[in-house]
């Protein structure tokens, strides 16, 4: 998401009133896919996991509007 | 001499008699109250024969845009604290109140006194929601002022996708910017307002579609997306969540790849990991989010 700042400095701030710049823009540009690698190290030992990859949109802290939700059983043992 | 001195006399009585009913005119359109302000912006009457377009319109966060999300006064908060705040003693003013650009754009028209600064803000203070729903930005704000930027909208014009000379109560005259995206730019806008003395920065979207989409081989203008076959429910309604999150869901779709697998960083230490590869792809004319 666009992290603005108020020009006076580099932290960030919340509300309208106080925006006047940005200080990082991490939101999704068109044209321009964002793609992520995560990396999820297991204890040894497991061989079998459920993996749920959950997408939403935080207009303000705490308000939540879910996009998206996959979930993917992952077994270690595909290739046996 | 002699002619010339009538003539020049008669010219000086017409720039006086001009002048006085300019001034007349002024004074008769001012708009001193929030009622007389609600009352010229009124979009009752286009509602009699445009029912369909009006019902699209008044679902829309057009329809109030001084409630925020959840039916909130989103000003509140600005009037009490923060660079926007009405000073102690202080009447509020046009630079308290400068969300109105976008939020009332009508508040800026020339005729509008400050004692309407002043009335909204008690509104605000007084958290009179009543009051603060009918102000919005209705049919006369895109279809007349806003319809204009080479030059001002004409006075007791209506501005459309074409001609209408007959149409009843007002002409409806032809203006392009209707179909382009200027005329939403307009408000959804390029970054910080800077023509204020507390300048601040709201919309950034029209700034994005300028910037990122259209630099990048978008071609689709706004109305292509958010008016539809022409629907003046313009979503995002942020206040109908289901809606919004499908939205979001055909905006932004997510690829996800999944893999597990037996990791080994030394000869003696293994353990399992998984690899979660995810990729988003905007869809929309801006980034997301923006406003």
């Amino acid at each position: 998401m666009p992290q603005p700042g108020d020009s006076l400095g580099s932290t960030m701030v919340l509300g309208p009133d106080k925006k006047l710049g940005f200080l990082r823009d991490t939101s999704v540009q068109p044209f321009a896919p964002k793609e992520e690698n995560i990396e999820i190290d297991l204890p040894a030992g497991v061989r079998d996991a459920v993996v749920k990859v959950a997408l939403s949109y935080q207009p303000r802290p705490g308000d939540v509007y879910p996009i998206d939700e996959q979930t993917f059983p992952v077994h270690m043992d595909k290739f046996p | 001499m002699k002619k010339i001195l009538p003539v020049l006399l008669g010219v000086a009585l017409w720039v006086t008699l001009a002048l006085a009913q300019s001034t007349t005119n002024g004074k008769a359109r001012e708009i001193t109250s929030l009622k007389g302000l609600i009352a010229r912006y009124n979009s009752e009457s286009c509602k009699e024969c445009h029912e369909e377009i009006y019902g699209q319109w008044e679902k829309s966060h057009h329809a109030r845009p001084l409630m925020g999300m959840s039916d909130q006064i989103f000003l509140t908060r600005y009037l009490k604290e923060g660079p926007l705040a009405i000073k102690k003693g202080e009447k509020a003013t046009r630079e308290n109140l400068i969300c109105v650009k976008c939020h009332l754009p009508q508040m800026l028209e020339p005729d509008v006194s400050d004692a309407v600064f002043e009335e909204l803000a008690q509104a605000v203070q007084k958290g009179d929601k009543t009051t603060l729903r009918q102000l919005n930005i209705g049919c006369l704000m895109c279809h007349g002022d806003k319809a204009m930027v080479h030059g001002k909208a004409e006075r007791g014009v209506i501005y459309g996708s074409k001609d209408i000379p007959e149409h009843e109560g007002n002409p409806v005259k032809k203006s392009a910017l209707l179909k382009n995206p200027l005329i939403c730019g307009q408000c959804h806008g390029l970054g910080p307002v800077l023509e204020f003395k507390n300048p601040e920065q709201c919309a950034t979207l029209y700034g994005s579609y300028l910037h990122g989409y259209i630099p990048s081989g978008g071609s689709k203008s706004c109305q292509d997306c958010h008016m539809k076959s022409g629907n003046h429910y313009m979503p995002p309604n942020f206040n109908n969540r289901a809606e919004t999150s499908a939205l979001y869901k055909a905006a932004l779709p997510m690829d996800v790849e999944v893999m597990g697998y037996t990791f080994q960083p030394k000869e003696n230490e293994m353990y399992p990991r998984i690899v979660v590869k995810t990729k988003i792809t905007n869809k929309a004319g801006h980034r997301i989010p923006d406003g």
